[in-house]
């Protein structure tokens, strides 16, 4: 009865203090949940991911002598499998094959047979190169060592038996040749065995035929394996999660079994990779989102302490009139409490509504129970704490029985008198200087391993540096405020004219609300200064890495028996193309290692493709394509064949081409003149670039493989007409830049940040705009009755309204000159310190100029608002006169 | 027993490193059915006499009893309790929440005191003379109806002791002569009121005088 | 007898009264200033007082009737130039030292050549010359009231307006301010109204209007000095 009394009257009365709390409390609420949102959906995008990145979920080995069909049950019981075939392997002491007089011997091999409909579930394991899928393939490595092509005999070597001799139908790459045969069941910690280089694949009946007698001498010889594709909407979003799941129900399957069969979880893995790097990206993510939702708790606090004097006051009353320290705090709770339930609710609620409407946010996932109750908390929580911290901390001053009354001096905060600004900055700077000089290695990613090893350390640095600034721009703002000097008359003339020392002395005793609102217009814009810089770095490097995957904004891959090129008369020709490059894609022995080579036109690829100096060494991009051009013979090569065979600039080497006359590899001599790191399409391993026309002329092949095309507008759109256009030729593959799905050491850079931006940057201006505004506005609440006055001896509203300008300039310039600053070094504090992360790294920051503008602009006008409608009417004048 | 019993209330103040007197062993007593006055120059300590004999605050020496219950040395709960039931304070301003509207203020006291009692509202608004004011809030009321509401307040719970401090210093002659009547009213019914007042007018309608000089009672 | 100061015909005055309806702050008055006039408006809390004096210092317009200022100029300029006003409570600037406010409106009005000459002088003239470098927070409420009173005299106005300037001060004081400001508009065709309910105040003016429940009646003192 006596709280529904007063906070009926409080919220009749006093809405705007309640409101004005809830506000702060739902915009803290509001940036959580949207935080949380985004990262529960990255997370299910980089599981996602992942786990279409893993060609077989599960070998699961069956032990000779045990039965295939119980463990075939036992896997479906474990786990909810969408696809199992059987898939068969069997040692071979070696290949034989004749070809123009010489025979030529393998070392042993592997002859592997898939069931029947294998490919169809699982088309990434075989990639034709030449020939056709029906019948026996080779693989590459086999097929050159063998001299062999489609058509040509070859003599399988078994063990114990005689050998048996087949026909080769097609010619084929393995790409995922090290799970496909990796040992299974060793223990995690042994190296990983290099896969065999002499391997055969051949038709299920056959190689029942050729092996079952080779299985029954010779069972050691011969292995049954069964490979599962997991029923991927059964795996639940999170990365963490989907972990737990997967290796759970691995070691269920392992218990059914029990020593009948062993498991390697390829799918548990890669996820467990990609666990790793979820919680790397929580805490960047959330480390980009702390400042924000830190300035959302100081706002709500700075509301609600607008209205402390008041409530003190009233709290006083309370007293006198005889209510007890709890029933006031409790008074005070209710309100509270009203205030923390009411923003809370509207914060989720504006969450949910900003997930379904912003672009790029593709929310299909929700939050999660426990993470929506942490932010319930965490909302309540502040609205207490602000409401309860002031009342609490008066009254016990009253309980504290033997209190002698003292008059304090008012001394400077303790932080200030401690310098802790100069510690913080001092501290960052350590810290970054030591990361500095490690080369900026927080993100170890050994090449082929797809893991990362996060120096967490290194986020100590930015954030110790900015809350560093925070504080230096308060202690810098206050002083110059309350120092009332030449530089605090000279921010406000532009306002004030004449009246400039009126309004400097009447703004240097009002320093403390100021340099309040200054400090938080700079965090805000601070905030935003930083988010929009980072990302948009971290967005540029992104895309250019996906441009270096998929080679350009729409690639058309085909092989040297179907190249793309022949249609480059009518991909070029598509209105949606502003250019069109053909690219060759062929392979060359450099020694025993084959690479892929890339055979372009320097003077055109251009055209089609962004070539960064990141890709080169030691020359740009435009340097070492004129080089190119200039020596026909010419080849760039990776660092590492430069170390291999220790080269220098002009050194001939000798790669070794097939030809398409003869399909025999023949040296052709070529002048090493650079080193290329990346090329569009180029895999991470070492490859070569050289001129089209020499290698066309030394293959007797000009056929390109690729085509690169850069789209006029949606490169999407580009990638469905090309489509269309060459719908009758399925062995082209055409992709646009958007799929470009890639693994790198890190699948950090793989998570869409387009979602994270549109959260982060709306809400940094929402608060830049609030932060100045309502300290603003607040203020000038407090200022009716000096205003009424002055209006009394003649102040003209004019005149008024310069107090007022000079408030906003002030709050506006020192927040624009501190948050720009602040924000700008944090960022490129940042990006220094994620060099690993990008792939290549960024050569310079990327400034969203438009971005920063319209902050700028938005903050600016929030200000002009709010002065705009603190100006006093005469009408206002009149009835607060009845109060004096 | 007395109504109110202060005795030998010492008060100390330390401002920086000096240290002030505020009271010096005042000892005085308010007995049911009568008007003490508490009269003396600005800064003879009449504010801190009445915090000190109302619990608000704690005095440095001397005790204080209300009808025979010790207040001082005593936990901030039980003094609590003591002063929303014996005590109804009525200060010079800011005697109502300017959120809540008269009868609602009313309401609060009443429930602060633990006597919730609508049916005597209606009877204190009249005797104030604020029938058609119930609903106003303070911001809508004149300088002269604020102090009678105030009284209103202030003698909501109906309580033994009426402290009030400086009650007629921003009032009107008329207002003052009606809060002179509600305080004779008031003795006459047997219960007791402490003013501390600067107006001559007020002061001379008391039964007694106490005169404070530099935080001593002024026997001269 | 020279031009009237302020004639106001059939003046009145309403208030919104929170969610219900509207209070007759003032209702019909009639009233005349001349020059040289000391005023006294008398009444109880509530009757008007404050609201007319507003009205007839520019500061408020009335829902009803007429007011004019046929010696003083036009609306806009009233304020400080022709009238000076002093509030009830404590009106000083507190971010401005004494000499300071009482400049504040030559500074207001463009003139603040010689600001602080003007202001030394008049705060001799009512002896705080002492005061002049000192904040209002380390001013007594009587020495605030006289600082007010300079400021109000800082442009020479010929009406000066004062709404309970002695509500807050102790009658000493109270009294010492008014011979002050008595002395200092001794000799001066200033014309002087003092809305107060001190019965002492009120006895020191030649001329002595009464208010209640918003109307007015005015009157004479037998034997004062009339204007």
């Amino acid at each position: 009865m006596m709280f529904l009394l007063w906070i009926r009257g409080v919220l009749a009365r006093r809405f705007l203090r309640v409101a004005g709390a809830a506000a702060g409390i739902a915009l803290t609420v509001a940036l959580l949940s949207a935080m949380a949102l985004f990262l529960a959906n990255a997370g299910a995008s980089m599981t996602a991911r992942a786990v279409s990145a893993v060609p077989i979920d599960w070998q699961v080995q069956v032990i000779s002598g045990a039965d295939p069909a119980l463990v075939g049950k036992a896997l479906a019981d474990a786990a909810p499998v969408k696809a199992v075939h059987q898939v068969r392997y069997a040692d071979v002491a070696g290949f034989e094959a004749q070809t123009g007089g010489t025979t030529q011997t393998t070392g042993p091999g592997q002859a592997v047979a898939f069931d029947g409909s294998y490919l169809s579930d699982f088309p990434a394991e075989i990639r034709s190169l030449s020939g056709t899928l029906d019948g026996v393939l080779i693989a590459q490595q086999t097929a050159a060592n063998l001299h062999v092509g489609p058509g040509d005999a070859v003599s399988i070597q078994r063990m114990g038996l005689p050998p048996v001799e087949v026909r080769i139908a097609g010619v084929v790459d393995l790409p995922d040749a090290d799970a496909l045969f990796q040992a299974v069941g060793l223990p995690p910690q042994a190296a990983p065995q290099a896969p065999p280089d002499n391997v055969l694949i051949l038709p299920q009946e056959a190689w029942r035929q050729m092996f079952d007698p080779q299985q029954k001498a010779r069972p050691d010889t011969t292995r049954l394996q069964l490979h599962a594709r997991l029923a991927h909407a059964a795996l639940p979003p999170d990365p963490v999660s989907a972990y737990t799941f997967v290796t759970a129900a691995q070691r269920n399957l392992e218990a059914r079994v029990a020593g009948q069969a062993l498991v390697a979880d390829n799918l548990g893995s890669r996820l467990g990779a990609v666990r790793e790097d979820a919680l790397y990206a929580s805490v960047l993510f959330l480390f980009l989102g702390l400042p924000g939702i830190a300035l959302a708790v100081a706002l709500t606090f700075a509301v609600t302490s607008s209205g402390a004097a008041r409530r003190r006051a009233e709290q006083a009353m309370l007293r006198v009139r005889g209510a007890t320290i709890k029933a006031i705090l409790l008074l005070s709770a209710t309100e509270a409490a009203v205030a923390a339930i009411a923003g809370t609710a509207i914060g989720m609620a504006a969450a949910s509504l900003l997930a379904a409407v912003a672009p790029g946010l593709k929310a299909t996932v929700g939050i999660d129970g426990p993470t929506l109750l942490l932010v319930a908390v965490f909302g309540l929580l502040v609205g207490l704490i602000a409401f309860l911290y002031p009342a609490w901390r008066d009254a016990r001053w009253v309980t504290v029985a033997a209190a002698r009354r003292t008059v304090n001096r008012p001394n400077a905060p303790l932080w200030q008198r401690l310098w802790l600004d100069g510690l913080l900055l001092a501290a960052a700077g350590l810290f970054f200087w030591q990361s500095a000089s490690t080369g900026y290695q927080i993100v170890l990613a050994p090449e082929g391993v797809a893991a990362t090893s996060v120096d967490y350390k290194a986020f100590i640095a930015p954030a110790l540096f900015w809350l560093g600034m925070a504080l230096l721009t308060i202690r810098l703002s206050a002083t110059i405020i309350a120092r009332n000097g030449a530089l605090l008359r000279m921010i406000v003339a532009p306002v004030s004219g004449a009246l400039a020392p009126v309004v400097s002395a009447a703004l240097s005793r009002q320093a403390g609300r100021l340099t309040i609102g200054i400090a938080m217009t700079a965090l805000s814009i601070s905030f935003a200064t930083s988010t929009a810089i980072f990302n948009t770095t971290y967005n540029a490097q992104a895309r250019i890495d996906a441009e270096l995957t998929n080679g350009s904004d729409v690639t058309v891959f085909g092989t040297t028996d179907k190249p793309a090129g022949a249609h480059l008369k009518a991909l070029a020709s598509l209105p949606e193309a502003a250019a069109a490059e053909p690219m060759q894609h062929r392979f060359a022995y450099v020694g025993t290692d084959l690479q892929d080579l890339y055979g372009i036109d320097p003077h055109r690829i251009g055209r089609a493709t962004g070539l960064s100096d990141a890709y080169f060494s030691g020359a740009s991009a435009a340097g070492t394509l004129a080089l190119l051009a200039a020596t026909s013979d010419g080849v760039l090569v990776s660092e590492e064949t430069v170390q291999d065979f220790q080269l220098q600039q002009g050194d001939t080497i000798n790669l070794r081409l097939m030809d398409a006359r003869d399909h025999q590899y023949h040296p052709v001599p070529f002048k090493f003149i650079g080193v290329a790191r990346e090329f569009p399409t180029a895999p991470k391993d070492s490859f070569l670039v050289a001129n089209s026309a020499y290698v066309a002329r030394t293959t007797g092949s000009d056929a390109s493989e690729y085509v690169l095309m850069r789209a006029r507008a949606d490169p999407a759109a580009l990638a469905r007409k090309a489509s269309s256009v060459l719908t009758f030729d399925p062995s082209l593959k055409v992709a646009d830049i958007g799929q470009a799905a890639h693994l790198i050491g890190s699948s950090l850079t793989a998570v869409d940040l387009g979602g994270l931006t549109t959260i982060e940057l709306g809400f940094a201006v929402v608060m830049a705009a609030a932060a100045a505004g309502l300290m603003l506005a607040l203020g000038f609440y407090e200022r009716r009755r000096p205003f009424a006055i002055l209006a009394a001896i003649g102040a003209k509203p004019r005149q008024l309204a310069a107090f007022l300008w000079s408030e906003g300039l002030l709050i506006l310039v020192g927040g624009m000159t501190f948050g720009l600053i602040s924000g700008l070094l944090t960022a490129w504090m940042l990006v220094k310190l994620l060099t690993g992360v990008f792939d290549p790294p960024p050569e310079a920051l990327s400034i969203p100029w438009l971005y920063l503008a319209v902050v700028s602009g938005l903050v600016a006008a929030s200000v002009i608002a709010a002065v705009l409608s603190a100006r006093p009417s005469t009408g206002q004048t009149a009835e607060q006169l009845r109060d004096l | 027993m007395h109504a109110l019993d202060a005795h030998e209330i010492y008060r100390f103040f330390h401002i920086g490193d000096d240290e002030t007197a505020a009271l010096r062993g005042v000892s005085f007593h308010v007995a049911a059915g009568e008007i003490v006055a508490l009269v003396g120059p600005s800064g003879s300590g009449k504010s801190t006499l009445l915090a000190c004999v109302t619990g608000l605050d704690e005095p440095d020496g001397g005790f204080v009893e209300v009808a025979g219950v010790r207040l001082t040395r005593r936990p901030e709960a039980h003094r609590t309790r003591v002063r929303a039931a014996s005590f109804g304070i009525l200060l010079q301003s800011g005697n109502l929440f300017g959120h809540l509207n008269v009868e609602q203020n009313l309401r609060l006291q009443m429930l602060l005191a633990r006597k919730p009692d609508d049916k005597r509202i209606a009877g204190l608004l009249e005797s104030v003379g604020l029938s058609h004011r119930a609903r106003a809030f303070p911001t809508e009321l004149s300088g002269g109806e604020t102090a009678r509401a105030g009284l209103a307040v202030a003698l909501a719970a109906d309580p033994p002791i009426l402290i009030a401090d400086e009650p007629t210093a921003e009032v009107d002659g008329d207002t003052e002569s009606r809060l002179i009547a509600h305080f004779e009213a008031r003795r006459d019914a047997g219960l007791a009121t402490l003013l501390a007042t600067h107006s001559k007018a007020l002061a001379q309608r008391a039964d007694r005088i106490i005169r404070l000089k530099d935080g001593r009672i002024d026997r001269g | 007898m020279g031009e009237r100061l302020v004639i106001a015909k059939g003046l009145g005055r309403d208030f919104r009264d929170g969610n219900s309806g509207r209070i007759n702050v003032l209702r019909d008055v009639d009233c005349e200033i001349a020059p040289g006039a000391r005023i006294a408006i008398v009444g109880p809390s509530g009757s008007g007082k404050t609201t007319l004096l507003h009205i007839l210092g520019g500061l408020d317009r009335p829902t009803a009737g007429t007011v004019e200022w046929p010696a003083l100029g036009a609306f806009e300029t009233l304020r400080p130039r022709h009238i000076g006003f002093v509030f009830q409570s404590p009106s000083l600037f507190p971010a401005l030292t004494a000499v300071q406010n009482v400049g504040l409106p030559m500074l207001l009005a463009g003139e603040n050549i010689g600001a602080s000459d003007i202001g030394a002088s008049l705060l001799q003239s009512f002896d705080l010359d002492e005061l002049g470098d000192k904040l209002p927070e380390e001013l007594s409420g009587g020495q605030a009231q006289r600082i007010a009173m300079a400021r109000a005299l800082a442009m020479g106005p010929k009406l000066l307006l004062a709404d309970e300037p002695t509500g807050q001060l102790d009658s000493r004081t109270a009294l010492l301010f008014l011979d002050a400001v008595l002395d200092r508009l001794e000799a001066t065709d200033i014309a002087l109204v003092i809305a107060t309910h001190d019965e002492i105040v009120a006895n020191r003016m030649a001329t002595r209007w009464t208010m209640d429940h918003g109307r007015l009646t005015t009157g004479h003192r037998p034997g004062a000095v009339t204007a």
